[in-house]
């Protein structure tokens, strides 16, 4: 396995499967409708069909449509469990590899999945997975997050998101006025109320800790990260010296070979471990569909009734947050960029001073780690996502994926989203592709110009 | 996991050609009642591979007098489209394992949920 197949799989492990272990249980249905487009979808499909779920979480749309039949399956044991319970179809497996034949399934869906890949190349796999399995003249219906927001665009696409379990009633709102203290947010009112997470420490601000309950704070955060398919490219890093000289050692062909190459693994795995640990916080965060709901209310105030399973006082929440601002500023990451520095860097940052009255005291407990929590349900529970431009979906479709040729793309409720069709059976033989024509009903084999699977 | 699923079910263990069908080794079944619909049944008919379902049926001790092969009109034939629903999506395997015939890697079922994850070796 490459380095960067290696980091992948990790940052993967740790940020999108081991949370959505550690959440299952919080899932509820109530609170995740079917998309009526996906639900249409299903109910479009002919009587007889069989449909793949991949990525089916607890199977909420398992139970549409019962002239068809559908299985579902995900690599989250706790969310299959619950699907299976509610009587569906279900089986582990990982998108990467599907367990199924060829070209055995009318029409797949892929909703909500495949921006938990952190890397082009991986996004586009499990993509050709799933075309591998629908039949020639088959549809897929693929739902990604969304960059571009109804009010606010994020402002990276690789992103870590907390999770809070207690989401807020959208009933609970209340509109708030800033006071004068210093805040991004406050740089956000007066650019037009579009939402930009500058930086980490700018959330937390005496207002903010004085007006507002930590998970009214925490739940602005979200982190913002490079790609990975940009770490590995060292023209786009703008990272210090130090770890720089790390990564290329690491990841040049020569590096590898040469000098303690298991000193060099060491050396590799604990950046990538560094990365993973910046993200435990000790409190459970924002919810799902609550980042959305908080980004937008970002200038509201907002109550949570409901009480939450935070235990840690306001203090100790700043001091994580802050430490967690702290570690990004210390340390050089691989694939982590405090925006702040590296807005800095390129844009000449004109705001003023972000760091919170206090910061310094704050420092002072953070270096205790409040970041442990390993272990705990309210730890580590930031989901990776990378979010998709307009057209990116499509394209990446169109140009990567021949057997497929989109057929509808739209914006729904935060997603981009794509259908498209099976309009041919690829066999990669090495050097060779085959196809099987539908129309002319021949066989085709071509010299392929270059294997698929590699960018 | 119910019969029409293992039908579609395939080993993926890298360098595997011959992964299809997965040989069940079943430790615990069970027989549910679901309602029946012919005409879902008729349709699904064309898309399976009908000797791995016999095989399979056969194996839990499941056949009750499915037919070997297809007969023409099938489709309009009640008795056999009976059957057929009845292997297909009332026989359940709880418990148990799937094995690739190729390769003899088993995949386990647990609670009716059969685990394909590989393991970094395999893949």
């Amino acid at each position: 396995m490459t380095m960067m197949e290696e980091a992948a799989s990790q940052l993967e492990r740790d940020h999108v499967h081991s949370v959505y272990d550690k959440i299952a249980p919080y899932f509820n249905d109530s609170r995740y409708k079917a998309w009526p487009k996906v639900r249409q979808f299903l109910l479009d499909l002919q009587p007889g069909s069989i449909v793949a779920d991949v990525g089916c979480g607890n199977g909420k749309y398992l139970h549409i449509n019962k002239d068809v039949f559908k299985l579902g399956c995900d690599v989250c044991r706790p969310l299959v469990d619950i699907a299976w319970s509610q009587g569906h179809e279900v089986q582990m497996c990982d998108g990467l590899h599907l367990p199924y034949r060829d070209g055995c399934f009318d029409a797949v869906l892929s909703i909500a999945v495949i921006h938990h890949f952190s890397t082009k190349e991986r996004r586009i796999r499990a993509i050709k997975e799933m075309a591998r399995t629908l039949r020639v003249g088959g549809r897929i219906m693929i739902y990604v997050w969304a960059m571009e927001q109804k009010r606010r665009k994020f402002e990276k696409q690789d992103i870590f998101v907390p999770w809070n379990p207690n989401p807020h009633s959208p009933s609970g709102f209340k509109p708030r006025r800033r006071g004068a203290t210093q805040s991004v947010s406050e740089v956000i009112d007066n650019t037009d109320k579009h939402r930009k997470v500058k930086s980490t420490s700018s959330m937390v601000d005496e207002e903010d800790i004085t007006c507002s309950t930590p998970q009214q704070r925490t739940q602005r955060l979200w982190f913002f990260s490079r790609s990975l398919d940009s770490v590995f490219d060292f023209g786009s890093l703008a990272i210090s010296r130090s770890s720089s000289r790390d990564l290329s050692t690491l990841s040049s062909p020569t590096g590898e070979n040469e000098g303690n190459k298991a000193g060099q693994l060491g050396r590799r795995r604990s950046l990538i471990k560094q990365v993973s640990s910046f993200f435990s916080p000790s409190s459970m965060i924002s919810s799902e569909e609550d980042v959305f709901g908080s980004v937008t209310d970002l200038h509201k105030g907002r109550k949570d009734a409901g009480g939450t399973t935070c235990t840690s006082s306001s203090t100790e929440n700043q001091g994580v947050s802050v430490a967690l601002v702290q570690e990004c500023d210390s340390m050089a990451l691989p694939d982590l960029v405090p925006y702040q520095k590296e807005h800095l860097k390129q844009t000449g940052d004109k705001e003023g001073d972000r760091d919170p009255p206090g910061k310094e005291q704050e420092q002072q407990e953070s270096t205790q780690s409040p970041l442990d929590g390993e272990g705990q349900v309210d730890g580590s529970c930031l989901r990776y996502y990378h979010v998709f431009r307009e057209g990116e979906l499509a394209e990446l479709i169109e140009n990567h994926i021949e057997e497929l040729h989109v057929t509808h793309t739209y914006f729904d409720h935060a997603n981009w989203c794509v259908v498209a069709e099976k309009i041919q059976q690829v066999v990669d033989k090495g050097n060779y592709t085959s196809f099987t024509c539908p129309v002319l009903a021949l066989n085709i084999t071509v010299e392929s110009l270059h294997c698929p699977l590699q960018q | 996991m119910k019969l029409l699923t293992h039908n579609m079910l395939t080993s993926h263990v890298k360098g595997v050609t011959k992964g299809y069908p997965l040989l069940i080794k079943a430790t615990e079944v069970k027989v549910n009642e679901v309602e029946f619909n012919p005409e879902f049944v008729s349709r699904m008919i064309p898309k399976l591979e009908w000797s791995a379902l016999v095989q399979a049926a056969e194996g839990l001790g499941h056949l009750h007098e499915l037919p070997a092969e297809l007969t023409p009109d099938y489709e309009k034939n009640e008795e056999f489209l009976k059957k057929a629903h009845r292997v297909l999506l009332e026989v359940e395997v709880i418990e148990g394992c799937l094995q690739c015939p190729e390769s003899g890697r088993e995949f386990p079922i647990s609670r009716g949920i059969p685990n394909m994850l590989l393991n970094e070796d395999e893949v």
